[in-house]
């Protein structure tokens, strides 16, 4: 893993399009800003772990109370 | 027009093209951006969104408020400028559900759910205050 150091106000940029900056340090708490395209979505990681999580044992569940209907021929 | 899904699970389905929808940027922490919903069962509610790359990869998806009336969803504005919808009353929203051995045990992504409108879906981050990961369906 890269590492720098970096204090209050400076930024490190990743690519040419995503800029992240320290904000704020105050004990054992950074407060970062994070200036990225729309497009791209910005995760904290603990709830991104959580949602995969969830996506993988919805994905591979059992399987649902009634039995699959035919193929719906025209959904 | 119809598409043809693949699937392990139901083997060929021909999907209308409206049923067929583009996750630009994938479910979270899964492949694919192309996925079909296929109604499971007559009463509608339940519905499986299906991989149409992957013939192995299903979620079951309900929409929260037969379960959840109070149910809420809210998005930072970053968030709702990425997928295009400021209110999720314009488009429908699902979620994702965990089906178990027991159906008591059933729960529900409240924190993350699924949007999707004009054929485009995203799974985005709750911020209501009161929206589990895992939130039991029939308790």
């Amino acid at each position: 893993m890269l590492m720098m150091t970096r204090r209050a106000g400076q930024k490190i940029i990743l690519g040419d399009d995503i800029t992240i900056e320290v904000v704020e340090v105050a004990g054992n708490t950074v407060r970062l800003g994070v200036d990225a395209p729309r497009a791209i979505p910005v995760y904290r990681e603990e709830i991104w772990t959580a949602v995969r999580a969830e996506n993988e044992a919805a994905a591979s569940g059992t399987e649902l109370p009634a039995a699959p209907a035919a193929p719906p021929d025209q959904a | 027009m119809t598409q043809t899904l693949k699937s392990t699970r139901f083997g060929d389905v021909e999907l209308a093209d409206e049923a067929v929808v583009e996750f630009p940027n994938g479910l979270i922490g899964l492949q694919g951006t192309r996925y079909g919903l296929i109604p499971h069962g007559e009463d509608g509610t339940f519905v499986w969104l299906h991989s149409m790359e992957d013939p192995d990869l299903a979620l079951p998806l309900t929409k929260p408020w037969s379960f959840f009336p109070t149910y809420e969803v809210e998005l930072s504005d970053s968030e709702a400028e990425r997928i295009g919808v400021s209110d999720p009353g314009d488009a429908e929203v699902f979620v994702t559900v965990r089906a178990t051995e027991e159906a008591k045990n059933f729960s529900a992504n409240l924190r993350a759910p699924i949007i999707i409108s004009s054929g485009r879906g995203f799974q985005v981050i709750n911020e209501a205050d009161d929206a589990p990961v895992r939130a039991l369906l029939f308790a």
